[in-house]
């Protein structure tokens, strides 16, 4: 299978055309058949996956418009591999759990043309591929929520489709600027990420790009002040695409940074850290404060979302093997974690209708089995060791020590912070008496909750125990990235900050 | 000695008035011969400035304004009396039917 | 042979633990009890066996079983070191969690969640076997972690219990102490971490062996930094001023946790974690620190003793004691006495296991009422727990030849061996209200009138085989203080010595007879005063010093007013004011502009043709201009 990565990408969006013509009550099940060869086809990738090459892996590569270098080419390497798979799984999974019934068909529809958008992201080596299924990402999430979602949906879904639009319009002017640049330096136009990197621009132009692509990338993470749109997108989407936006579209923001800023822009990165992680040290202090004040618990997961994020986008900046990979390692984990957070939310939603925590209290007695899974979600959320959400804090937060360790401590109170508001929200839930009448009745998880959410906490406490195989080629391919933008790199400063591992150096 | 100065002043004030004509008017049909006014002190500046540097374009381009002009108040006033049969009015203030 | 008597002692309580959680939903199943103390059982044995083996042998084991985290230069294995500072530890701690799991079949005996407990207590067990087996701080950082999850799922084990105020009852409800306890262990946590990440910058690995290698190389400061934050750590587990609240709080967990953790064994990871980095402690350039640790420790040993004085509940009576007894191992590691600290900690959680689960069965047989002014004149029918608290309170109080006679009065000397007077002064005196208030308690409950019976209680012993399982603490707290000269032996081969000086060794019996007359009078006037039986004094109990001491000099209030609240009160202001009013409003507002600027251009469109033609004229003005200007401009 040569082209795996054309079959990842569109196989989903086939199957949803398909889908118009599956009869309405088979639509779920057809759905769900498509979602599961999806995720067994991203795992056949993993397994032939070579994990010692760094570089990119099943590359294909056909011209569009040859006059202007538009090629569709495509790639994976260590880094996209896993935040792939997630996407995959996460789909999967949040369609098994789904409870929605009206209109099941379009949703089925909509969430495999979504899933074509994301595995089309993440394996895009081409701007204007990437920037195509960037913004075609918008669409089914826009659809979801505007069509499933709570009261206030059209707003919600108005301002995440504007706000992120916004900001991918600048990072598009950036790419084409890019474009331009490298035309005026080698005479012939191209588009491929792979041919970008080779280019060595002047700190000053770095900073002008870095900026544009800045605002794409930041407003879809979200970075403080841009973050105000996803508790409304949260807070009015459906459990799936809750589950979806804060598992794997967030993720994108963060893997633009990775793939693009990075070793694009070496210098401008390395000009950049101290204001990224001071903003970063915002999300992570600020948000996580905003989430303990909130009433709603699916607004508490939404802010705490973005505290995460701040965490994620702290290794990034941290210039080191150990404070990117663990930044990647994150990602997977605040996909798996939150997307169960939300998932379990969402249970408790479909029971009450309510998301209120005044409504709760006591639920430990009533729901057991959910009270276990939410409590093993919650200490994941909170980075406990031997929990997938430790390796990917504890790494970020010790890579960052090198560049700054005041802003460390700092960043460091999320672990403190972050179990003030977890805590909290699960006292204040589970805890405590069964006042409320209404909460008396409620049923444990049924079958089909139990079996969605048993794959993520056995994967939480997997890569929490044994992280190596998924930590592995992420760190090569982190390794490689960091050994390039150091010779890339111009400024002094940049060559001293850029740390490449000493079990790298010389090789690869 | 009367110059080119002289005809382009013309020219612009008979412009102006058509321009004032333009703009203060509401009748459909007095717009028509403002604007038939301003055509036609365009075409006394072509005349003049033809004239001046001694180049027959300018004058060709007059005859051509001309003749459109012509046929543009032939259609013109077609479509004026089709929408007064319609309207029964040729008032601008009461054919609003574009508002947005 | 011996690599699997490793992991056998490690894994055995995490089987324990899962087999427990399979019935965890279901209804109480005295196998479940049964089984998971017979596999802490199988652990104790593998640990005593490995630690017979290190004593014939002297040589440590050392394994390595797979790779946890490697990233970039980092590399953490989840490797396991079986040496004599380990080995002391795992012995300790399987053999209280043995007697507490088979007590808890008994105590937990109603309870309808029994299934559950063992599954915790099994877990608990396993990460401090984590934390004390673990040859890299990052493994140590797991077991410390993961004690602290299972102290939080104890505490709040009946997390039905509503909130009450604080006046009702002071830790407000056992959620909410596992709460606190959770987020102020956290606050040091991150000490810890950063303590992490100095060693690993400055040495390149999280290897004990390794970064006590590298160590004489690192510069002053580097080791200042490395032993605050690390001490940091140390302080939230066991609970040193100011991160002490939680450790009394805690007492809302069933008794045998309170015994278990709270008293025996995570509390003292703090303490184990100053001994298993002596290297970094004993250096010369980091002496400030240590010094700073013994004084904070004799503070802590001083300043918990006073309100273990007034107090009039059980249970806290002895976390307070448990508190200033840490503050001895504290003084006695920031003295330099690692191997003495080691074996106060190892004789201390002997006596304090025993003391706590006497409590317990006092609990058991007076209906979970915690109010020692209720109780008195149990002993009759209460005779072997009387003897169990008896013994341990001679053991505690430091009375000749029980255990805590020999582990005191060591730390004691230690601090007048070292010069430091003061220090010495301070923990002379504590040793005397630690005899007061170790025996007001076992007065009030044991002796004089039965006051229990206006509150209509009918107090029964404890069942038989619990007794007889807490006969081996029993037996340690009077024996183990004659160990002491082997178990110097056998740890100071890895441990710095520690010896007297000359002169000190001279006058060491003056030394100790001050102690024991000062601890023999603190029994003596709790004989007088509370034997006979109890005569409230109200001007005492109004006087400010009392109720300075009862309300715990008003530190938790005061956490409360000056944290708690405006932490909360911050976060609504930040959500409410500056989230929504203007973050979110800012963004919103440029939002209406465009919409708003549209609507006023919408006006423009009248369908009025004059109009159109008059924004004509206007057009073609202002583009006129604009090419006059840009002709002028040239």
């Amino acid at each position: 299978m040569d082209n795996i990565l054309s079959i990842l990408v569109f196989f989903p969006a086939i199957a949803g055309l398909l889908g118009f013509i599956v009869d309405k009550e088979s639509a779920r099940v057809y759905g769900i058949t498509v979602a599961a060869i999806e995720f067994l086809l991203s795992i056949w990738l993993w397994v032939s996956f070579d994990a010692s090459n760094a570089g990119m892996q099943f590359v294909e590569m056909i011209p569009l418009i040859p006059d202007f270098g538009v090629s569709y080419y495509l790639g994976v390497d260590g880094i996209s591999l896993f935040i792939l798979i997630m996407a995959a799984l996460m789909t999967l999974i949040g369609m098994i759990s789904m409870s929605i019934t009206e209109n099941i068909k379009n949703m089925i529809i909509t969430l495999l043309f979504l899933e074509m958008t994301m595995m089309g992201v993440f394996v895009a080596l081409d701007a204007i591929i990437f920037y195509l299924f960037w913004e075609l990402s918008l669409v089914p999430m826009l659809y979801i929520i505007g069509a499933w979602g709570g009261n206030l949906r059209i707003y919600a879904s108005v301002k995440f489709f504007l706000y992120t639009f916004a900001g991918s319009l600048i990072m598009l002017v950036g790419m084409l600027f890019v474009a331009y640049i490298y035309h005026n330096l080698t005479g012939v136009w191209s588009f491929a990420i792979t041919d970008w990197y080779a280019l060595v621009l002047p700190v000053e132009y770095q900073l002008w790009l870095f900026g544009a692509f800045f605002f794409g990338f930041a407003i879809k993470v979200p970075m403080f002040p841009f973050h105000t749109w996803l508790p409304y997108a949260h807070g009015q989407a459906p459990t799936i695409g809750s589950v979806i936006l804060a598992a794997v579209l967030l993720k994108m923001g963060t893997y633009g940074f990775v793939r693009f800023s990075l070793p694009m822009f070496p210098d401008a990165s390395v000009m950049m850290i101290t204001p990224i992680a001071v903003i970063s040290i915002i999300m992570i202090i600020y948000t996580a404060m905003v989430a303990y004040a909130q009433k709603d618990i699916k607004q508490v997961i939404a802010y705490s979302s973005v505290s995460h994020m701040g965490i994620i986008m702290l290794g990034i900046f941290a210039m080191n093997a150990e404070g990117i990979s663990g930044s990647v390692f994150q990602m997977l984990s605040h996909g798996i974690v939150s997307g169960a957070l939300f998932m379990l939310v969402g249970m408790i939603y479909d029971r009450r209708h309510t998301k209120m925590l005044d409504e709760f209290g006591g639920l430990a007695a009533v729901m057991p089995k959910y009270a276990v899974i939410f409590g093993i979600m919650l200490m994941a959320s909170v980075g406990l060791p031997l929990t997938i959400g430790f390796v990917g804090e504890f790494l970020v937060l010790l890579g960052f020590y090198q560049i700054s360790p005041v802003m460390t401590l700092l960043a460091g109170t999320s672990i403190i912070i972050g179990a003030i508001y977890m805590l909290t929200i699960y006292k204040r839930t589970f805890f405590g008496p069964v006042t409320n009448e209404a909460n008396k009745v409620l049923k444990d998880l049924t079958p089909t909750e139990t079996w969605s959410l048993i794959p993520l906490v056995a994967i939480v406490i997997w890569l929490g125990v044994y992280p190596k195989p998924v930590l592995e080629p992420i760190d090569n391919s982190v390794k490689a990235m960091l050994e390039f933008m150091d010779e890339k790199a111009i400024t002094k400063e940049a060559k001293e900050l850029i740390i490449v591992a000493k079990s790298n150096q010389g090789g690869a | 000695m009367i110059g080119l100065s002289h005809y382009l002043i013309v020219s612009a004030l008979i412009f102006s008035i058509g321009l004032v004509g333009v703009l203060r008017r509401r009748n459909l049909l007095m717009l028509f011969f403002a604007t038939e006014v301003m055509l036609n002190a365009v075409n006394i500046a072509f005349a003049a400035i033809s004239h001046y540097y001694n180049d027959l374009t300018g004058q060709m381009f007059a005859f051509f304004i001309i003749a459109i002009a012509a046929s543009e108040v032939a259609v013109g006033l077609g479509i004026l009396i089709v929408l007064y049969k319609k309207h029964g009015t040729l008032d601008l203030d009461d054919l609003a039917k574009m508002r947005g | 042979m011996m690599e699997n008597l490793v992991y056998i002692a490690l894994f055995a309580p995490l089987v324990s633990s899962l087999f427990s959680a399979l019935f965890g939903m279901s209804k109480r199943q005295t196998f479940v009890g049964v089984i998971a103390s017979t596999l802490l059982f199988i652990s104790f044995l593998a640990s005593a066996t490995l630690a017979s083996h290190i004593v014939s042998t002297g040589t440590p084991i050392h394994v390595t079983m797979m790779d946890w985290i490697s990233a970039g230069d980092l590399s953490i294995p989840f490797g396991f070191l079986v040496d004599q500072v380990s080995v002391t530890m795992m012995t300790v701690v399987t053999l209280v969690s043995t007697v507490v799991h088979i007590y808890s079949i008994g105590y937990m005996d109603h309870d309808k969640s029994f299934n559950r407990f063992f599954s915790y207590l099994s877990a608990f067990v396993f990460s401090m076997m984590i934390l004390v087996m673990s040859d890299n701080f990052a493994g140590l950082f797991i077991g410390w972690e993961g004690v602290g999850v299972c102290s939080w799922l104890l505490i709040g084990f009946w997390y039905h219990k509503a909130d009450v105020s604080r006046e009702e009852n002071p830790s407000i409800s056992p959620s909410w102490a596992a709460n606190e306890a959770f987020i102020v262990n956290r606050i040091a946590d991150l000490g810890m971490l950063v303590g992490l990440f100095i060693l690993y910058w400055n040495t390149g690995s999280l290897q004990y062996d390794v970064v006590f290698e590298t160590l004489p190389s690192l510069s002053g400061s580097v080791l200042n930094a490395a032993a605050i934050f690390l001490f940091i750590g140390a302080m939230g587990k066991s609970a040193q001023f100011p991160l002490h609240t939680w450790l009394t709080d805690a007492m809302e967990g069933p008794t045998p946790v309170s015994a278990l953790i709270h008293a025996a064994t995570m509390v003292t990871a703090g303490v184990f974690l100053v001994i298993r980095a002596n290297p970094l402690f004993g250096m010369e350039e980091v002496a400030g620190v240590s010094y700073f640790i013994a004084a904070l420790g004799t503070f802590v040993a001083f300043f918990a003793a006073s309100m273990a004085l007034v107090n009039r509940d059980l249970k806290r009576i002895i976390a307070f004691s448990t508190l200033s007894q840490l503050g001895y191992m504290f003084a006695a590691a920031g003295l330099g006495a690692y191997w003495i600290a080691l074996f106060h900690l190892a004789a201390h959680a002997f006596f304090k296991a025993l003391l706590f689960l006497g409590a317990g069965n006092v609990m058991h047989a007076m209906h979970d009422e915690l109010d020692i002014f209720k109780m008195g004149g149990l002993k009759k029918v209460m005779r072997p727990t009387y003897i169990y608290m008896g013994l341990a309170s001679l053991a505690l109080a430091g009375i000749p030849f029980f255990a805590g006679f020999f582990s005191k009065d060591a730390i004691i000397e230690t601090a007048w061996n070292e010069g430091t007077l003061v220090l010495w002064a301070i923990l002379v005196i504590t040793a005397g209200m630690t005899a007061f208030y170790s025996f007001r308690q076992v007065f009030l409950t044991f002796e004089g009138d039965e006051r229990y019976k206006a509150f209509d209680i009918h107090p029964h012993e404890m069942y038989k085989f619990v007794l007889i399982a807490m006969s081996p603490l029993a037996l340690l707290a009077v024996v183990a203080g004659f160990g002491m000269g082997s178990f110097e032996h056998f740890v100071t081969t890895l441990l710095p010595e520690y010896h007297m000086s000359e002169h000190t060794h001279h006058i060491a019996w003056l030394l100790g007879l001050v102690v024991l007359v000062v601890a023999v009078g603190g029994i003596a006037y709790a004989y007088k005063k509370y034997a006979k039986g109890l005569k409230r004094d109200e001007a005492l109990e109004n006087s400010f010093i009392y109720q300075l001491l009862a309300n715990q000099y008003y530190i938790p209030q005061f956490y409360e007013a000056f944290i708690t609240k405006p932490y909360a009160m911050l976060s609504e202001i930040l959500w409410k004011e500056v989230d929504m009013k203007i973050v979110d409003a800012t963004v919103d507002g440029i939002a209406k502009l465009l919409y708003k600027s549209g609507d006023g251009a919408r006006r423009m469109q009248s369908g009025n043709l004059s109009n159109y033609l008059n924004w004509m004229a206007v057009g073609a003005v202002l583009l006129l201009l604009v090419a006059a200007f840009s002709a002028m401009l040239g």
